[in-house]
């Protein structure tokens, strides 16, 4: 999947996936496309659905591949 | 049996069902040996053991008979509990093959881990308990302190949240136009499940010689602490996530999903009291229990973790909770210090004393003032989130072009 922005998040543990990815949406046009890669645990759980109870939508559901995190946010 | 396994490690277990579940556990657990679910006594205990290993002689220390400093932390239960809740978590990451070694990219997280677990050791330990027994195990328990606690981590994580946004504690990320990011190759061949039923085999039969050489006491920590182990793992339990996640952005799962575990855990540990006339686990309530419960709360933010979420982390190859244990670790040391060498006992918890719902309102009365505190925790934590998320919608169509 294409996406216009992309925040590679490796590395970070909560709450700062969270923070960031909302912080990065922000300043996004509607209808753009956000990727986000996590490996924090927590955030297979809190970054989706801190993302759509703030009003984003999910373009894809999010993935694990490996101990990764892979989302597409649609801002 | 594979969609059973998929079930089991392939996705998190739903928060409330593996609170709850502890909550019934550490009942249990109570009714069984008569102490509770607890870790951060032993950190201190194995703060003074360090300090000892290191030419110091604590013996003088008041805090360390307090806290019984005696023997190895393979001989205590208590030790086994927070060695069991390691390797139980261990086992389960290993078999969801999620172990990971994860360092920061921004090193400012490694000295944060250690300035915040540095002062949610000392705060936790000023309380007489972390998360756990002066709040999870400490609320069920029916001692007064770990109400004082409750409010003080409230006010203390809702500080901590302030310093964690600010722009020189948060940092910044890298945003990248376009995407995706590479991710790493699919591996091969995955070997960790076959690590992780080597390691739950060999932790089975060690329980087992526990049982058989007479140290059933061992034996049950190690049982149990397994248990809680796994359970905060695969619910990612997260205390600290309960309150600021509540702050940040009003995100209520995790603290509705402790309020509910607790109510069950209280009714489970009053009907264990009343039916086998056991003594409940009470804590001093002072000053020092709102001033701890405060540092705890600050810090555990400052951290992004506590005393309990560390240990699972850590066990995910989470490289930041080393420098958040080292932390816990110096902070508890440095209150079993300050408690009689610097006059924090006097200055802070002299003048409190042991306060326990059934002996001060007899057991009917404390259960239904129990369960009351909590109902109205849980509407309060709705509608601060209703509020909250409230103001945090933004009005579509109204948004930044992004640069």
């Amino acid at each position: 999947m294409q996406a216009d922005f992309t925040l590679d998040l490796r590395g970070e543990s909560c709450p700062y996936p969270v923070i960031y990815t909302l912080d990065a949406l922000k300043d996004m046009q509607k209808g753009q496309i956000l990727h986000v890669v996590t490996d924090c645990p927590g955030s297979f759980r809190n970054v989706p659905e801190e993302a759509v109870s703030a009003g984003y939508k999910l373009a894809k559901d999010p993935e694990k591949a490996g101990q990764e995190y892979l989302f597409y946010i649609e801002a | 049996m594979k969609s059973l396994y998929n079930r089991m490690f392939g996705q998190y277990w739903n928060p409330v069902m593996a609170l709850v579940l502890a909550g019934i556990f550490s009942a249990a657990y109570f009714g069984l040996t008569g102490t509770v679910w607890a870790v951060t006594g032993e950190f201190t205990r194995l703060g003074g053991h360090v300090v000892e290993f290191l030419g110091g002689d604590v013996s003088g220390w008041a805090y360390f008979d307090l806290v019984h400093l005696e023997g190895s932390t393979f001989a205590r239960s208590d030790g086994w509990i927070v060695w069991g809740m390691l390797i139980g978590a261990l086992i389960t990451v290993l078999l969801a093959n999620n172990f990971k070694i994860r360092t920061a990219k921004q090193k400012r997280r490694y000295v944060q881990g250690l300035i915040g677990g540095t002062i949610a050791g000392f705060g936790a330990r000023l309380a007489m308990g972390c998360n756990l027994a002066a709040f999870f195990t400490g609320v069920p328990q029916f001692s007064f302190h770990s109400w004082i606690f409750i409010v003080a981590t409230g006010v203390g994580t809702f500080a901590g949240v302030k310093v964690a946004k600010t722009k020189w504690w948060k940092g910044k990320p890298k945003l990248m136009k376009g995407g995706p990011a590479p991710v790493a190759k699919r591996e091969k061949r995955i070997v960790q499940p076959y690590v992780g039923s080597l390691i739950g085999l060999l932790y089975a039969g060690l329980i087992v010689w526990f049982f058989a050489t007479g140290k059933p006491v061992l034996g049950i920590a190690a049982i149990f602490g397994a248990i809680f182990g796994i359970l905060i793992e695969r619910g990612q339990i997260c205390f600290t996530s309960a309150f600021r996640d509540l702050w940040l952005t009003g995100r209520t799962l995790m603290a509705k999903a402790i309020v509910i575990a607790m109510a069950v855990s209280s009714v489970l540990t009053i009907i264990i009291i009343a039916n086998y006339g056991m003594t409940p686990i009470t804590q001093v309530a002072s000053i020092g229990t709102f001033v701890g419960g405060f540092l705890f709360g600050l810090g555990i933010v400052l951290a992004s973790s506590c005393e309990t979420g560390m240990m699972y982390r850590l066990m995910e190859g989470q490289v930041l909770y080393l420098f958040v244990f080292a932390g816990n670790l110096i902070g508890v040391t440095l209150l079993a210090y300050s408690w009689d060498h610097l006059g924090v006992y006097n200055l802070l918890v002299a003048g409190g004393e042991k306060l326990n719902l059934i002996t001060a309102m007899g057991p009917g009365w404390a259960i239904i003032a129990t369960l009351t505190m909590l109902a109205a925790c849980y509407l309060f934590i709705d509608l601060y989130s209703k509020h909250k998320r409230g103001t945090l919608i933004l009005p579509k169509g109204e948004k930044k072009i992004a640069s």
